[in-house]
């Protein structure tokens, strides 16, 4: 995460040196972390076709979507749909959710978990857990371990999109949490830190540390965390990766939105483990 | 040059000097500075009246979940408190043993170098102790008390009193050095035994010191931020069982480093994140106010 970030602001610092010197206005993107790493990539490739200077911030699908209806950034990037409630706050400005590719939140679990037996778990099992329900993995075939759930902040899109479909409401409380973190860089290393912890994470940041669990659909069918499951739309928990803009969106920043949706950006969001959106 | 020609040097040094200019501006200053801190308080108070009116059931709960318009603050409160209890209790006892030794050093260089490391260490950005707190503490705290995590409430009081120990150690040890050398002579004198006079002469005499020193260190504890929000867990409910350091907690800053940037100004969640920091504010200036009353500079009996 921090690697990440400190290459970011490095690049950050270096562009607003080079604006400071030369012409062209530098253009700002924010918000989901999800959804950054194709941008970043995207960016970086228009950066070096067209001189536009980009720069990609993380932040959160949440705090991308503020930044957007504040003005202090020209596109946000969302891991999921405006709220009403966020739309009602800025009454002056129409906002379009544009999706540049599609991902799935796969629930995660510790190596050492999926090693043990516990490779698939029912949305039903998953809910309860995340209820507080069910607290120990030998209830579902694995060692005599308590388990460790991990929950994400409430602004995540990609909680949002979990909670959505295994607890039925995109904003249902976790009971059962037991650490609550913010990005899927986070999660990845408390994952991994972890002997019998629980989680979700965007499926293009599974590894062999932390592994995608199959999930057992309520009429008993078992599907793989695959990308071509996603594809095919059988993997249940899937969700648009967007970009926001607002009505007022500069030239240069439509541009960059028609790169994006392009044959050329599009190979970017499959480079960072998406589905492609055409 | 005789007395008479520097007369005349320095009364038109004293014409030319714009003395009324700096007194003005010194003024303006004075009054400047009062005006921010009440400035700071009347914003507070105004940005957090709508979380009193609209979120006022749920205010005291102990659930925080905005999507669905509940505000418990009572979670953040009690970490808050909580982390700042752990950081204190380790780092004063500590702080003021190692004071009293460094003050009672012979070797002048030596002196001199353990006080300008910890100048030093005072002066470590707050991030750069949260991220050896990510990468190492919080790893061996788990290690220790055999946790999945060790992004816990105690970690974050661990690193804290790390954090508030040079500031209260270097302070202290000021106010015990300037304690007169005859004090303790005296002290010596009378026949008592050396921590004798230090208990009973020198520690009563350098306390106003010492509390003010303490304070400081109680401010930065409450208010740190970037160290704390990336090792407590983010977890915004009580502990269980309520007194569980090694549990993953919330404090007030964390908080608000967490959630600011999602909540959009003038809603009632910002409202909320603002009527905590108020009460943050409140609780520093409360604690500033109590240890002026409880510790009177008094000298030594």
């Amino acid at each position: 995460m921090f690697r990440k970030f400190l290459a970011l602001s490095i690049t950050a610092a270096s562009l607003a040196g080079l604006s400071a010197c030369s012409a062209p206005e530098r253009m700002s993107v924010s918000g989901s972390t999800t959804v950054l790493p194709a941008v970043s990539r995207a960016a970086e490739q228009f950066t070096a076709d067209t001189g536009q200077l980009i720069t990609v911030n993380a932040g959160g699908s949440g705090s991308g979507f503020n930044q957007l209806a504040e003005g202090q950034t020209d596109i946000g990037m969302m891991s999921r749909d405006i709220t009403e409630g966020e739309r009602a706050q800025f009454p002056n400005f129409t906002f379009m959710p544009i999706a540049i590719g599609r991902d799935a939140v796969v629930p995660v679990v510790s190596s050492e978990i999926y090693d043990a037996g516990v490779t698939q778990l029912s949305l039903s099992d998953i809910a309860k857990i995340y209820r507080g329900e069910s607290d120990n993995w030998a209830e579902f075939g694995g060692p005599d371990k308590a388990i460790f759930v991990i929950d994400k902040e409430s602004s995540s899109g990609t909680r949002q999109t979990f909670m959505d479909i295994v607890m039925g409401s995109s904003k249902a409380d976790a009971p059962g949490a037991d650490l609550v973190i913010g990005s899927n860089n986070e999660e990845q290393t408390a994952m991994t830190q972890s002997d019998a912890a629980i989680g979700m994470l965007s499926i293009a940041w599974l590894n062999d540390d932390v592994k995608g669990l199959s999930v057992e659909l309520a009429n008993g069918e078992i599907v793989t965390p695959t990308l071509m499951n996603v594809q095919n739309g059988r993997f249940p928990i899937v969700r648009d990766l967007n970009i926001v803009v607002r009505n007022d969106i500069s030239a240069p920043a439509q541009s960059f939105v028609d790169y994006l949706l392009s044959a050329e950006g599009q190979v970017f969001v499959e480079q960072s483990g998406y589905i492609k959106i055409k | 040059m005789t007395t008479a020609a520097l007369n005349t040097i320095s009364q038109s040094a004293l014409k030319n000097r714009p003395r009324d200019g700096i007194r003005t501006f010194a003024r303006v200053s004075a009054f400047g500075t009062s005006a921010i801190i009440i400035l700071i308080l009347a914003t507070l108070f105004l940005q957090s009246g709508p979380a009193i009116f609209t979120a006022s059931d749920s205010l005291f709960t102990a659930r925080w979940n905005p999507a669905e318009g509940v505000y418990g603050i009572v979670p953040m409160v009690f970490g808050s408190l909580f982390v700042m209890v752990i950081a204190m209790s380790l780092a004063l006892p500590i702080g003021l043993l190692a004071a009293m030794a460094i003050s009672q050093m012979r070797h002048q260089g030596l002196r001199r170098l353990t006080k300008s490391a910890l100048e030093i260490l005072a002066g470590i950005p707050s991030i750069v102790y949260g991220l050896i707190g990510v990468a190492y503490v919080s790893i061996w705290v788990a290690g220790a008390f055999d946790l999945q995590s060790g992004r816990i409430i105690l970690t974050a009081g661990l690193i804290l009193a790390v954090m508030i120990l040079p500031t209260f150690l270097s302070l202290s040890e000021d106010a015990i050095s300037s304690v007169p050398r005859a004090y303790q002579e005296n002290g010596a004198a009378l026949g008592l035994y050396p921590y004798e006079t230090q208990r009973a002469i020198i520690l009563p005499a350098a306390a106003p010191g010492i509390s003010s020193a303490a304070l400081l260190a109680l401010g930065r504890a409450l208010g740190e931020t970037m160290a704390v929000m990336l090792v407590i867990g983010s977890l915004d409910r009580l502990p269980r069982p309520l007194f569980n350091p090694l549990s993953s907690g919330q404090t007030i800053t964390s908080k608000l480093g967490r959630e600011i940037g999602e909540s959009a100004f003038g809603s009632t969640h910002f409202s909320v994140l603002v009527l905590m920091s108020l009460i943050l504010v409140t609780l520093t200036i409360a604690l500033t106010i109590a240890a002026r009353h409880i510790v009177k500079p008094g000298s030594p009996s």
